[in-house]
């Protein structure tokens, strides 16, 4: 592979990475205030992207108000499954509550399939097709939005977290429900704004990658994965990690595919995620027993 | 005493169950349904395994399609490309997909709730890969056909109404067997592992070898009922034993009641019945349908609609005896 | 020596990380005698009983179970050689009955195995009728004899701890260690359960018990143990160790009774 051909992979590898940077943040968002894995996460990603191309395209919408009404609609997809499926089952156990998201996802993605169809959609891009020139390889202007978008993204979301009352109240609650509750903090509340919150930040990753990746109604199994194992790598804590992996990932599943190596053609791309998955999973087995044992 | 009284009401609604089952073929307007009662014969063989292993033992398993797929293509496989005896291979099916689990086993139980479910779902993406991706050993996305019928002697099971007889009998073995389990000291020791693994351990149970265990037992029916699958359609592709597969036996699993052998035929006929019957031509509707349904059940009866349907028949039964003794 | 030793530990030390909860610790418990393990909080008592019974690895020292080195006998076989134990929070199988609880306490005294259960052999029959029975006989030792198909959780809590014992009895123990009986029981309810010790006594079991209610200890054991930040800091009678200065000092600060 030459030099020009790795810098390539390398950038088609950061803005995937990107895209499941966003699904981990959201999936660690949720993780840490309610203690609940969130499988219908990539469906977040979905609803963003064929939200903003139904609103864009076919409602003529201009760009901006169609992007933010997007995400706004699935942060409200969000408050709705925390509302009706996540509250009402109050004090189910661990495995009810993975079979309840789950049914989430699925109910997501069959309403979305049957409103937009099996077919993919592509919103407008933000800033035209023309390809730039950077280091040897040519970027589309989207990627650069989108590996822009996930920074500013990851940026915000710190200060928030950092410096304002209710991010902190979000990180207590993650820390220490009970404490939390203790001195004021109303854990349902919290989890309320961990959805919404996570929700958006997968609109987000669905209204800048649509464009370039197209959207169809089950793109959000694979994303939701993929981020899943992004998040673990960072142990669902931590929001750093979680970018990180998701970055990782992507550009060792871009050069993967690049360096065509042995078994991993394209058709093996996913496996990739899949394998990394089991084998944090497995290599971290004992640590992560005694957290679930202790919560 | 009331044991035995509400045992003489099992058997004999048993035995119902039994003849209706036997009859149904002949029926001039049932027999139209003798496939679509063979297909809810197979997925309850994979259902029970589920229950047994969720319901009872507590663990999850959102990959056990993964395990069908195996019993499927290595039945196919053997059968089809290598001349086997289809008897044969399907029991070097079974032995095989048994002993992958218990390999697989031992690896992932010392993972719990989250994680263990995301283990087994990483697990069946990637079998379902592999079905798709190993061209010449499985036929690639486009499947293979052409394979035999099963037989014994000389009688060959190659219609329905043969089939219907054959995959019943495996199925009922299936219960059977599960159900004796469950009575026993060792589904004690599993519901064991459920109540509390700290406790089991302290009283001799050997809680990592009985999860492997019934993990094996539950890949070993959910083989035998792909084998059984590959030989009623002569055909396999990896379709059938995607994610979406395994969502759907969990659904079929928690309608009947994770906790209940004989519900899992009331959750994978419900289950078949609405995807085979009702929700034909309504597209995308009947994953949404599943969706919903995981989620109602879960929520508000996560015992299961049978075993809740049985609560509330129960219920019944005790007010209409004691309106019965006032008068 | 006049009786024989049950259950030995020598310089047996578990340490977590930095911290050290048990330090070098040499017990002897003679058997047939009720033994008190007593300290104040966080003295290393609970896991004390976690080594002896194979919940957590030793970091140093030994076990000794009737002459053999117990170490590294997996624990879930420790129940079939002789050892049980009760919980502080009880851990209950909230998925069975009262009586499929105690029937579960049979487990390491049975011994048909899957095939024979999926077959459902006559001698599952027989086995299951004996386990039964065993179980009643349990039950009714502990004053649970009723009641016996109702949900386990549906107990009481006082009650439910005489299922959890009646549980750990079941297993036909020679050693049965007891953690916390007491907590949360009230008055008439720790007068049951001592009376319910010394019959598990006179069965021939070895009990040894950690408890914070010293009335409870000073009544009922005949030996007790005193611990303090893992280390062994006294043993001897209850009234002598009541009168040990170590042991006071060790509790100053703490509510005492």
């Amino acid at each position: 592979m030459s030099a020009d051909q790795f810098v390539q992979y390398l950038v088609s590898g950061v803005t995937q990475g990107s895209i499941y940077a966003l699904v981990a943040l959201g999936f660690t968002m949720i993780y840490a205030v309610t203690r609940v894995i969130n499988f219908a996460q990539g469906e977040f990603v979905m609803l963003g992207g064929m939200l903003s191309f139904t609103l864009a395209s076919s409602v003529g919408l201009p760009l901006a108000p169609a992007l933010i009404l997007s995400v706004l609609a699935a942060a409200a997809v969000g408050v709705l499954m925390y509302m009706l499926a996540i509250r009402t089952a109050r004090g189910a156990s661990v495995v009810s509550l993975i079979i309840i998201t789950i049914g989430a996802a699925i109910f997501i993605r069959g309403i979305a399939g049957e409103l937009w169809g099996v077919d993919p959609v592509r919103p407008p891009a933000f800033s035209g097709h023309e390809s730039l020139s950077f280091l040897g390889a040519y970027i589309h202007p989207q990627a650069l939005w989108i590996i822009g978008t996930t920074l500013v993204v990851t940026v915000v979301l710190h200060l928030f977290l950092t410096y304002t009352m209710v991010g902190k109240a979000l990180k207590a609650c993650a820390i220490n429900p009970v404490a939390s509750s203790l001195v004021g903090i109303n854990p349902r509340t919290m989890g309320l704004i961990a959805f919404a919150m996570a929700a958006a930040l997968g609109g987000i990753g669905g209204v800048v990658m649509a464009p370039l990746t197209l959207a169809t109604y089950n793109v959000g199994v694979m994303l939701g994965l993929k981020g899943f194992v992004a998040a673990s790598i960072g142990g669902f804590k931590s929001q750093l990690a979680a970018v990180f992996g998701g970055l990782l990932l992507g550009i060792v599943e871009s050069l993967a595919v690049g360096l065509d190596w042995g078994p991993f053609t394209s058709a093996y791309k996913d496996a990739i995620a899949l394998v990394v998955l089991l084998l944090i999973l497995l290599l971290r087995a004992g640590k992560l027993a005694e957290e679930e044992r202790t919560s | 005493m009331l044991a035995k009284l509400k045992s003489k009401w099992y058997y004999s609604a048993f035995a119902v169950l039994l003849l209706l089952l036997v009859l149904l073929p002949f029926n001039w307007f049932l027999g139209h349904y003798t496939s679509l009662m063979i297909f809810i014969g197979i997925s309850t063989m994979v259902t029970v395994g589920l229950c047994l292993l969720m319901g009872y033992t507590g663990q999850v398993s959102l990959g056990q399609a993964a395990f069908y797929g195996m019993g499927a293509y290595i039945s196919a496989i053997l059968s089809k490309s290598h001349g086997f005896n289809p008897w044969l291979a399907m029991l070097i099916a079974a032995a095989a997909t048994g002993a992958f689990a218990y390999i697989i086993g031992y690896l992932i139980f010392r993972l719990r709730g989250n994680y263990l479910a995301m283990a087994t779902l990483g697990l069946g993406l990637i079998l379902y890969i592999l079905f798709r991706q190993l061209g010449q050993f499985t036929g690639g996305p486009d499947g293979m056909a052409g394979i035999p019928y099963l037989s014994i002697g000389g009688l060959i099971f190659d219609t329905p109404f043969k089939r219907y007889f054959l995959v019943w009998f495996f199925c009922l073995a299936v219960l059977f067997i599960s159900q004796n389990i469950v009575r026993s000291r060792t589904g004690r020791a599993l519901r064991a592992v459920h109540g509390s693994e700290a406790a089991a351990e302290s009283i001799g149970i050997n809680v990592a070898q009985f999860k492997v265990k019934i993990l094996v037992l539950s890949a070993v029916y959910a083989s035998l009922a792909g084998s059984l699958f590959v030989h009623h359609l002569r055909f396999v592709s990896p379709q059938p034993f995607d994610f979406l597969a395994s969502v759907v036996l969990v659904t079929m699993a928690v309608v009947g009641g994770l906790a209940s052998i004989w519900g899992a035929i009331f959750g994978a006929a419900t289950v078949r019945i609405l995807s085979d019957e009702l929700l034909l031509g309504f597209g995308e509707w009947d994953i949404a349908i599943y969706g919903l349904i995981l989620m109602v059940v879960m929520i508000f009866m996560p015992e299961g609609l049978f075993v809740k349907i049985k609560e509330i028949f129960e219920r019944w039964r005790l007010r209409y005896r004691r309106k019965g003794a006032e008068t | 020596m006049s009786k024989s030793v049950v259950l030995e530990t020598r310089g047996l030390s578990k340490v977590f990380g930095g911290l050290v909860a048990v330090d070098r610790v040499d017990l002897a418990i003679e058997t047939g005698e009720i033994t008190a393990i007593i300290g104040p909080n966080g003295a290393g008592k609970t896991t004390l009983f976690n080594l002896i019974t194979g919940v957590y690895p030793v970091s140093q020292g030994e076990m000794l179970f009737k002459g053999k080195l117990l170490n590294k006998v997996p624990p879930h076989k420790r129940a079939k050689l002789g050892i049980v134990r009760t919980f502080q929070h009880v851990h209950l199988f909230g998925n069975m009955t009262v009586l499929e609880n105690v029937m579960t306490g049979q487990h390491p005294r049975s011994s048909y195995g899957f095939f024979e259960a999926a077959l459902r052999l006559p001698k599952v029959h027989r086995e299951e009728e004996n386990i039964t029975l065993k179980a009643m006989k349990y039950l009714n030792l502990v004053g649970l004899g009723t009641h016996v198909q109702q949900n386990a959780l549906s107990l009481p809590l006082g009650q439910q701890k005489l299922l959890a014992i009646a549980r750990a009895l079941a297993t036909e123990p020679q050693l049965i260690l007891l953690d916390e009986p007491g907590a949360g029981l009230n008055i008439l309810e720790k007068r049951e359960l001592s009376d319910l010790v010394r019959r598990i006594r006179e069965m021939g079991v070895t009990v040894v018990l950690v408890e914070h209610d010293m009335p409870l200890v000073m009544g009922l054991a005949e030996w007790v143990i005193v611990l303090d930040s893992g280390q062994k800091i006294s043993e001897g009678t209850a009234a002598q160790v009541q009168k040990d200065r170590k042991v006071i000092a060790a509790y100053l600060g703490e509510e005492e009774v």
